[in-house]
């Protein structure tokens, strides 16, 4: 349900609700257009996301291009391949993990389905009772309503907990035949296969004016429908066939303060790298004690890091000794082992040269090296390091990488608000099995910004995040008393993971428990409290006018009109600089302040902000 | 039909003497020309008063049919549902061997348009009695004169099983312009099948309880079959008809039997085996060396090692080519041949020759086109 408003011409305020009825049927002007990336069996079909809402001004039509992913790949041919790659007492569990969770595309109607189960026990001769009572067996129902031959008969059928409604009635979990079924999205595996997303992104990663065209032929399509036409004008309504123009703000560069260095970067590239490499970081953690782990084949990779590495640490103020060395088999635990043998409490970090991108390995090295035995680490896939053009450019980002992890300053802007505390806090939601929900919680330390401490938070389903939020708080403000001596007067909480249906639950349940936690930690301290949602996956995009043609709006560009929300107090951001394709910009709603700062103030010390992200390529 | 649901809603109700019908009735009026679509497998079918195109829906997955056709004098009622005679996303993804186009008219029995004519099949259900007296009048003349397919379907209500119909006092439906009965269809029907040259026989469905068999079936059917074959060419006639429907949808089914489709698959086809063999090889060539790891670029070292020896080998093979796939310096070679024996590439194909022409330009080949390229490196990150 949607409700916009608007004024009678007597000025009377009218609210109007609309409901979902009838989804319309998918038209589809492009259909023919779709992109088949061969011997990957892959097929590209370009389409739009759209939603409606009131905005500022008026009521509009949001759409972007967006591509759903088709593969000629079956659920049963998917199976089948998994079985010759996996023990056959795995073969259950890997099918659950790989597939539970899967969307796929039906054969023969044009629905798509999230798969939650499989039912091993069940096969396509097995029958079912249809609506009129009559008893039918799977493949009986498919070749005499669809004409689909189903071959497999000891195929296992999967299970979707259809969440539409038909009509009135909600309609119970539906049964998929293996078979019939074709597979959507991308796996793990494409994902991680550079050539395929290379391939993929040509048809994808659309530049400002291919996106403007798409979105042109959209609207043309729905000025020459018909049908289109009369309802929308039956209701007074049209559609502006441009899209919405309107001025936007971009706030001046930041300058960057390194080791009493102070320097500028290119606005429109936001990247200052370069500079970086030759001042001395704020505070630089020396590598007096470090373990360079590597394997025969790579000996070259890790030989070429240790000398880069040489040669870049003096100038950013980096003491650094050489590494301990030692080289191991290509095999997980042949790595384990010796990090297990060899590191000490006098450990700084330990760096692992990998040979491939293999998860599995990563995962356990990472796991081993964040619970069982808590070192900073680093790892570096050898190619990586294979190219000599870029050597250098590559090692330095591993050197600011290796020395934040082990707790040092790289550089900071100018904030001018004092006794500010930043929190940032992300939360994952497992909502496969376990309804575990994890929050990260890091909150800077001081008034520079370039210290912060963080904790994870875990809580099992029946208990809130808030409760281990409120901790992470409380602990967090012992902290900084401790390094400053006085509390903050300000704390400005940045809050990624939040859904639009759960904004009312942060601002009335969430933040009334935070504001109780800041009472708990002294008498009389009411500081002020600011908390601002973070989105990143919106499907806004803006384009700036340039010369006739569209481009990318450079980084540093704040929009708070015309697409905003009126009930809301947000803005946009564009903080990063895109080679490629259109730049996604990032949505900022502040939910609850008291902070008194001006919105301006705000959207600043926000977009000083995103300079302090170290890990940025 | 919108009628249809009133009769289900009629026939759906509960009585002493219980009229159910499972599956319901429509449904099984539908199935009927179902059956005789995959009994005698007509190429082109047109439904008369198609309506939701439920029926049309249905037929389209009936592979022998390659025209199909709706017309209906409501062009709203159809338009709310053609979107299900749309291709669908799989259509695409694996297109079949058949050709299928889909079309919808609005217009009138009536009325006589050329887009009708050279049709195996002609179904009318529930049609004839919403006609109006002076279309009914004209319809046989239509039906059987002008449009003259080979064989035609026509279903109507039985008005002798009323009796068992609880809440139908006069006709079924208040569209309904009238109700036979069995002789009154059969009378008709033998007169029209007369005049225009057809035999027909008669049938029904929606079957009475048992003790009341002698009311007949709920619904009664007539298939008419042509007793000679078209002398006339269709379209020669003294004056040429001109069009009176609108053509209100039209859809073309992606198919093997166009040429770019069918080079899709194909070359979608040949890079997957491509792959697989080119897996299989190196995988092969690995295994003669002892410490097998699964490394990219620890097999990649090993590769050049063996390559090199092999290819040294290739050099002293006799003038004739090999065709079996192998491995000069980075790049793995496949002859063609290897994949013409694939059973699906051949069956899409047809011949070599053809196989050759379909590929060329689309898959990366050697100087002399005799095989395919692949770099024997493998693609990981």
């Amino acid at each position: 349900v949607t409700e916009v408003f608007s004024k009678t011409r007597n000025g009377e305020d009218v609210r109007i609700t609309i409901t979902l009825t009838n989804e319309l049927p998918p038209t589809s002007p492009t259909c023919l257009q779709f992109y088949n990336i061969i011997f990957r069996r892959l097929v590209v079909w370009p389409g739009f996301t759209s939603s409606i809402l009131q905005y500022e001004e008026s009521i509009m039509l949001c759409a972007d291009v967006s591509h759903k992913i088709l593969r000629s790949e079956t659920v049963l041919d998917f199976m089948y391949s998994l079985y010759e790659q996996v023990e056959e007492r795995r073969f259950r569990d890997a099918c659950a993990k790989e597939l539970i969770g899967v969307i796929v595309l039906t054969k023969y109607n044009n629905r798509t389905y999230r798969v939650d189960d499989i039912d091993w026990d069940a096969n396509p001769q097995c029958t079912f009772r249809r609506a009129d009572g009559s008893e039918i067996s799977y493949i009986n129902y498919y070749k005499r309503q669809y004409n689909q031959d189903i071959s497999d008969l000891n195929q296992p059928v999967l299970i979707s907990q259809c969440r539409r409604k038909r009509g009135n009635a909600m309609v119970g979990p539906v049964v998929l035949i293996p078979e019939l079924c074709y597979l959507t999205g991308l796996t793990e595996k494409m994902r991680n296969d550079f050539n395929m997303m290379k391939d993929l992104a040509v048809h994808t990663r659309l530049s400002p004016e291919q996106r403007q065209r798409e979105i042109g032929k959209l609207v043309e399509c729905m000025k020459k429908d018909e049908c289109v036409q009369k309802e929308l004008q039956d209701w007074g309504l049209s559609f502006d066939s441009s899209l919405l123009s309107f001025t936007g703000r971009v706030v001046q560069a930041e300058k960057i303060l390194q080791g009493g260095n102070v320097f500028d970067y290119n606005p429109q590239f936001a990247d200052w790298s370069r500079e970086t490499r030759v001042a001395p970081l704020i505070h630089a953690k020396p590598l007096d004690n470090w373990l360079l782990i590597y394997t025969r084949r790579n000996y070259d990779a890790a030989n070429m890091l240790l000398q880069n590495l040489f040669k870049v640490t003096p100038s950013m103020g980096i003491r650094m000794n050489k590494a301990t060395m030692i080289e191991v088999d290509d095999r997980t635990e042949a790595y384990l082992r010796v990090l297990q043998q060899n590191i000490t409490p006098d450990t700084n970090i330990a760096v692992c040269v990998l040979s491939s991108t293999r998860k599995d390995k990563y995962d356990a090295i990472k796991k081993y090296l964040c619970t069982d035995c808590p070192i900073p680490s680093q790892c570096v896939v050898a190619r990586t390091l294979s190219k000599p053009q870029t050597a250098l450019a590559i090692v330095t980002k591993i050197a600011l990488q290796m020395n934040c992890k082990m707790g040092g300053e790289l550089w900071s802007v100018e904030i001018p608000l004092k006794q500010l505390m930043i929190v940032g806090i992300d939360c994952y939601h497992d909502t496969l099995s376990g309804k575990q929900s994890i929050a990260g919680f890091v909150a800077s330390l001081n008034e520079k910004m370039t210290r912060w401490f963080s904790r994870c938070v875990v809580q099992s389903r029946g208990q809130e995040i808030v409760d281990g939020l409120k901790a992470c708080l409380q602990t967090t403000l012992r902290e900084w008393f401790k390094w400053n001596k006085y509390l903050p007067s300000r704390i400005i909480v940045y809050r990624d993971g939040v859904g639009d249906g759960q904004l009312n639950t942060l601002v009335n349940y969430e933040v009334p428990q935070f504001l109780d936690c800041l009472k708990t930690v002294g008498k009389d301290y009411n500081p002020r409290l600011t908390v601002i949602v973070v989105k990143k996956r919106v499907s806004t995009r803006f384009f700036a006018q340039a010369g006739g043609g569209l481009k990318n709006p450079p980084p540093g560009t704040v929009i708070d009109i015309e697409v905003t929300r009126p009930e809301w107090y947000d803005f946009f951001i564009v903080s990063q600089a895109v080679r490629n394709g259109c730049v996604a910009p990032t949505h900022y709603n502040v939910v609850y302040d008291t902070s008194k700062l001006k919105p301006d103030h705000v959207q600043r010390l926000t977009y000083k902000l995103c300079h302090m992200y170290y890990n940025w390529s | 039909a919108y009628q249809d649901t009133m009769d289900k809603n009629f026939e759906g109700k509960q009585f002493t003497g219980v009229i159910k019908f499972t599956p319901p009735l429509y449904k099984q009026r539908y199935e009927f020309v179902q059956d005789l679509v995959r009994k005698y497998k007509p190429k082109k079918v047109a439904d008369l008063g198609c309506a939701d195109c439920t029926l049309l829906w249905m037929l389209k997955f009936c592979s022998c049919i390659e025209v199909l056709a709706g017309l209906d004098i409501c062009e709203t009622v159809m338009k709310e549902k053609m979107h299900r005679l749309t291709p669908l996303p799989a259509d695409y993804l694996e297109p079949s061997e058949r050709s299928l186009t889909v079309t919808l008219h609005q217009g009138s029995v009536a009325h006589k348009d050329p887009c009708m004519l050279g049709f195996d099949l002609v179904t009318c259900i529930e049609l004839i009695e919403h006609l109006q007296e002076s279309e009914l009048e004209k319809f046989p003349e239509v039906v059987f004169g002008f449009m003259a397919p080979n064989m035609v379907v026509i279903s109507t209500p039985n008005s002798e099983f009323n009796t068992l119909l609880p809440g139908v006092t006069v006709f079924r439906h208040p569209d309904h312009k009238f109700e036979w009965d069995r002789a009154q269809f059969q009378s008709w029907a033998q007169d029209t099948a007369k005049r225009y040259e057809y035999s027909v026989e008669f049938t029904g469905v929606g079957s009475p309880p048992t003790g009341m068999e002698d009311v007949g079936f709920c619904t009664q059917i007539g298939v008419f079959v042509r007793k000679y074959p078209q002398t006339r060419e269709p379209g020669q006639r003294e004056k040429p008809t001109e069009a009176a429907y609108k053509t209100v949808f039209k859809a073309v089914y992606p198919s093997l039997t166009d040429e770019k489709y069918l080079q899709n698959a194909v070359v979608s086809e040949v890079m997957f085996r491509a792959q697989l063999i080119k897996r299989s090889l190196l995988d092969h060539l690995l295994s003669e060396h002892e410490e097998y790891n699964d490394d990219p670029t620890e097999r990649k070292l090993k590769l050049q090692c063996s390559v090199n020896c092999f290819s040294a080998d290739v050099e002293t093979l006799p003038v004739e080519k090999s065709t079996e796939p192998f491995v000069s310096g980075n790049v793995v070679y496949i002859p063609l041949r290897n994949f013409f024996s694939v059973p699906k590439v051949k069956q899409l194909c047809g011949t070599f020759e053809k196989f050759c022409r379909l590929i060329t330009g689309k898959v990366p080949l050697n100087s002399d086109s005799s095989a395919l390229m692949l770099d024997a490196e493998n693609e990981e990150n």
